[in-house]
């Protein structure tokens, strides 16, 4: 009957254990793989094996895009999570219904298309636009200054787009999060403040850490946003790689790229999960 | 009666854990048959292996003379009763019920004749189309039991059935379980580790202790003759004793016992001078007296100092030291004891008793002491008359010392 | 408190200023030219739209119903067995979820180029099921976490064959999460943009893509129009779904 067992759990996780493989493990391998394929020069890839595309990683540029890439990506996770814990720290304490109707709130804008939402931005950022014109009024700003295509564009535009997805998991565990803790804090002397910084924080950590990874990973390979309302000076390795396949149709480079995109960002989440997991079948006594 | 269920040397291992060490047990069609035993003692996964969700590593389950310790459990003539009665959430109490009738494809007018009779039986008539989430923990068993036994088993198991209800409920489940049972005249297969429980429904009861039948008996026989010390101390309350046997004169035997008294004991067990034997004295038992008793034959008696006392209204129950020993005695108030001097702190009194009452136990094991109460670990049982501290929680769920793994 | 409304208002500034701009006849909405419904009659008469659409919602149905196949049984699988091939199994899951939209869609290019096959709306339905997948999987899982394991052996104890039990129990004790899953699937599908530009081909546009190109080479103003649109309509679906869901209780 055991034997039956394994039987069964093989071939009921096939389907999605097999379709992942053949498209999801499988296509990322083929990505490092063919990283040392030739190029064709019509677009594509070519005959025979090369280093030529790792060579290329060489490229002047790539330091400049690499490093952009990482820390607008940082600022923006960072960003997102310091808005998101007073936030989550609001929302959780509220009466459940009003919880309800704001986390709504939070969630709608989320559910209109991605790039319409970038869309949103570059019109409301535009130099002819609203915000600009009030901006000049009020002195901040030239009528010459550009608020579009710079870095700066895309850093807001990040946050815009993953502060819900940093809300979400630091409200659960803020939700979570018992409140006592800090009235006895606070009734042992100690400050408002620094309850909050050296209760309430650690309280949560299970869900700032989920909102680093849930923001970060993403934000290092953004594309459309820098594609959309950042400059040839905003450049992140997402549009790379984009300007790669489309534009020059060098496959092989665009993959050389992924690869390292992909290994930078696999092997960490890979590692961390597999050692959770087992840390979770240990306690469960499997 | 023939032997109606059997078990033969069944034993089953999860793992490196045996959980059921060569299980022989012979049950009559028509009782109400009870494991009793601690967590972990395997009552649990015999039961899963009568229902077909295991399978023995060896042995067989043997129904009405068919081997079915193969068979898949929706082809056994076998129902359960879950402990958290496992009812359908997305059901009916109707549906619930119909469920297996349904499977069979009966005729849907034949089935709402049997399904409207066991919701009278059960007396919720009036709650046929509520969700189980509705209903309240006695009425998801009704539920549950109703659901089992409409489908017509050869034999009804029932897995810790009362675990999760309280007192005043489990008391009055009891009952209903006794009438139903007296209703539909089902074989009944029953696992708690409630012995109060086992004890008022069974007909017979099986002790159970690591896997092993400890003893097979009414609930009579299983409290005034226990085989093991385990079963001895498990149910109810005794004192051991030790000793070594002087002289022997049918059917009595006089035995030594250090640091005690001599004792006469009757003797069931063909034992010869020399030998030792382990006594097993129930609290009740013996009679507490401030002046010497009268000697009479077969009369045992000691001198002690009451070292402990715990009144529970209509008995009392005291330690008497006597050198190392400290002996349980519960005493009825059978009179009006307002008009009686009360025995305190430091009396000397005496203790008698009559040879009859001491039992030779087969099989002693030290560690089952550790099952007896003593005074500074007494713990008062809510309904007052079970007085063995419970070394299992109340709310077991399906033996997770079992260490099941999913089929 | 304050930072909650900070955000809130962070949130919402965008949309409300498309919104306003979707009736601005001015075509690059730099200033206000005067009220007009002329980009919205414009992008009810685009053919192109019609047809980016239909491919959108046909390859979001059929991605989707096969998503939900493939999840359920995983979080089932998931759920039932613990074995050292589940953990590679919840690693193969997990893993999409949190990498790159980016690698996933030149991945699968570099997929599909490698194996000659051509690019069109059977890659994109490929490219779909593979990431949502994951998502149905996870909220199915989550479903199982208050599951009551011997409802199951309670229907085989009654007589139900392994395909009555989960057909009569499971399924429907299932429901909600497979609902709530297939939902999540369909929107992310609806929504998709860099997946799907890596491994469309020259005829087959969904939606997103189609605003993308209208984005870049078109005629900025008809998006907000078409903004507006998708915003009631998401809302419209939201709200009735809310309504229906109280409605069963």
């Amino acid at each position: 009957m055991k034997k039956k067992g394994r039987l069964y759990e093989v071939l009921l996780s096939i389907p999605s254990m097999g379709w992942l493989v053949i498209f999801f493990v499988i296509p990322t391998v083929l990505v490092i793989a063919m990283a040392f394929r030739a190029a064709d020069p019509y677009g594509g890839i070519g005959e025979g094996w090369t280093l030529e595309s790792i060579r290329d990683l060489g490229n002047p540029n790539y330091p400049a895009i690499i490093w952009r890439t990482i820390w607008l990506s940082v600022v923006s996770t960072a960003i997102c999570i310091v808005a998101a814990i007073p936030v989550s720290y609001h929302i959780a304490r509220l009466r459940k219904k009003i919880q309800d109707i704001i986390l709504l709130l939070v969630i709608v804008p989320f559910w209109i298309n991605f790039l319409i939402r970038i869309f949103a931005w570059k019109v409301f950022l535009h130099p002819e636009g609203l915000f600009k014109h009030l901006l000049v009024i009020l002195h901040i700003a030239d009528s010459d200054t550009l608020l579009l295509y710079r870095p700066g564009a895309v850093l807001v535009v990040i946050v815009y787009s993953y502060l819900p997805f940093a809300i979400m998991p630091i409200y659960a565990s803020a939700e979570k999060f018992n409140y006592n803790l800090i009235e006895a804090a606070m009734d042992l002397g100690a400050s408002r403040i620094t309850a909050f910084l050296k209760i309430f924080i650690p309280g949560i950590r299970q869900g700032l850490l989920t909102a680093f990874v849930i923001v970060f990973i993403p934000a290092l390979g953004s594309y459309i946003v820098p594609d959309i309302v950042g400059g040839p000076g905003s450049e992140m390795i997402g549009s790379k790689i984009a300007q790669r396949t489309f534009v020059d149709r060098n496959l092989p480079h665009a993959s050389a790229l992924s690869a390292i995109l992909a290994l930078a960002v696999i092997v960490p989440a890979g590692l961390s999960m597999t050692r959770q997991l087992f840390k979770n079948r240990k306690t469960m006594g499997i | 009666m023939s032997d109606f269920l059997v078990f033969d040397g069944v034993s089953k291992s999860f793992g490196s854990v045996k959980v059921l060490d060569n299980v022989c047990l012979t049950i009559k069609k028509g009782d109400i048959f009870s494991l009793l035993g601690p967590s972990g003692c395997g009552k649990t996964t015999l039961l899963r292996i009568c229902a077909g969700f295991e399978e023995p590593d060896s042995g067989r389950v043997i129904l009405e003379g068919h081997d079915i310790t193969r068979l898949a459990p929706n082809r056994r003539s076998v129902n359960t009763v879950f402990q958290n009665y496992a009812l359908f959430p997305n059901l009916s109490v109707y549906e619930n019920i119909a469920f297996g009738l349904r499977l069979k494809k009966i005729d849907p007018r034949q089935i709402r004749r049997e399904v409207d009779s066991f919701l009278e039986l059960i007396q919720l008539t009036d709650h046929a189309d509520k969700m189980p989430d509705k209903l309240s923990g006695g009425q998801k068993q009704r539920v549950a039991i109703a659901r089992a036994l409409i489908n017509k088993p050869e034999i009804l198991l029932l897995d810790e059935p009362l675990a999760a209800l309280d007192l005043k409920l489990r008391q009055r489940m009891l009952v209903d379980l006794d009438n139903i049972h007296d209703e539909v005249g089902i074989t009944f297969l029953y696992v708690t580790h409630d012995q109060s429980e086992a004890m008022s429904l069974s007909d017979e009861i099986a002790v159970m202790n690591n896997g092993v039948i400890e003893q097979t008996g009414t609930p009579t026989q299983i409290y005034e003759a226990p085989r093991t010390s385990f079963v001895a101390a498990f149910i109810g309350d005794t004192n051991f004793f030790e000793g070594d046997v002087v002289s022997v004169k049918e059917p009595y035997s006089m035995l030594n016992v250090d640091g005690f008294t001599s004792v006469e004991a009757y003797n069931d067990k063909m034992i010869k001078t020399g030998e030792r034997v382990y006594l097993s004295i129930r609290p009740e038992k013996f009679t507490i007296t401030i002046n010497r008793p009268e000697t009479t034959e077969r009369t045992n008696m000691v001198q002690g100092t009451v070292e402990e006392i715990i009144y529970m209204g209509y008995h009392t129950k005291y330690w008497i030291r006597v050198n190392e020993y400290l002996i349980s005695v519960k005493r009825m108030h059978d009179r009006y004891m307002l008009d009686e001097k009360m025995l305190t702190w430091g009396d000397p009194v005496w203790l008698s008793w009559h040879a009859d009452y001491c039992y030779m136990l087969e099989q002693y094991n030290l560690r089952d002491e550790a099952l007896l109460t003593i005074p500074d670990e007494e713990i008062p049982d809510e309904s007052g008359s079970n007085d063995t501290a419970d070394e299992t929680d109340s709310n077991d769920t399906q033996g997770a010392d079992e260490a099941e793994a999913r089929p | 408190m304050y930072a909650t409304a900070a955000v809130l208002f962070f949130f919402y500034l965008p949309i409300i200023i498309v919104i306003g701009q979707s009736f601005n006849s001015s075509r690059f909405g730099g200033s206000w030219k005067g009220f007009t419904l002329n980009w919205y009659v414009k992008l009810f008469t685009d053919r192109n739209i019609w047809h980016a659409l239909t491919n959108t919602l046909l390859i979001a149905a059929s991605s989707t119903l096969l998503a939900v196949i493939l999840g359920t049984l995983a979080a089932w699988v998931l759920y039932k067995y613990k074995s050292r091939i589940q953990v590679a199994h919840n690693v193969i899951i997990y893993l999409p979820l949190v990498l790159p939209d980016i690698l996933m869609g030149i991945s699968l290019l570099l997929f599909f180029v490698a194996l000659k096959v051509t690019l069109g709306l059977f890659t994109i339905f490929i490219a779909h099921v593979t990431f949502s997948l994951s998502y149905v999987a996870m909220v199915v899982y989550g479903r199982f976490q208050d599951f009551d394991y011997s409802i199951l052996e309670a229907a085989r104890d009654l007589g139900a064959t392994w395909n009555q039990a989960v057909r009569k129990v499971l399924i429907p004790y299932l429901l909600p999460g497979i609902a709530a899953g297939g939902l999540l699937a369909f929107t992310l599908s609806l929504d998709d943009f860099v997946i799907t530009f890596f491994v469309s081909g020259p005829d087959s546009t969904t939606l997103p893509l189609y605003i993308y190109s209208m984005m870049r080479h078109g005629s900025p103003a008809v998006i907000n129009a078409l903004s507006v649109i998708l915003v009631l309509f998401t809302f419209i679906v939201v709200i009735s779904s809310k309504k229906l869901g109280e409605g069963k209780k």
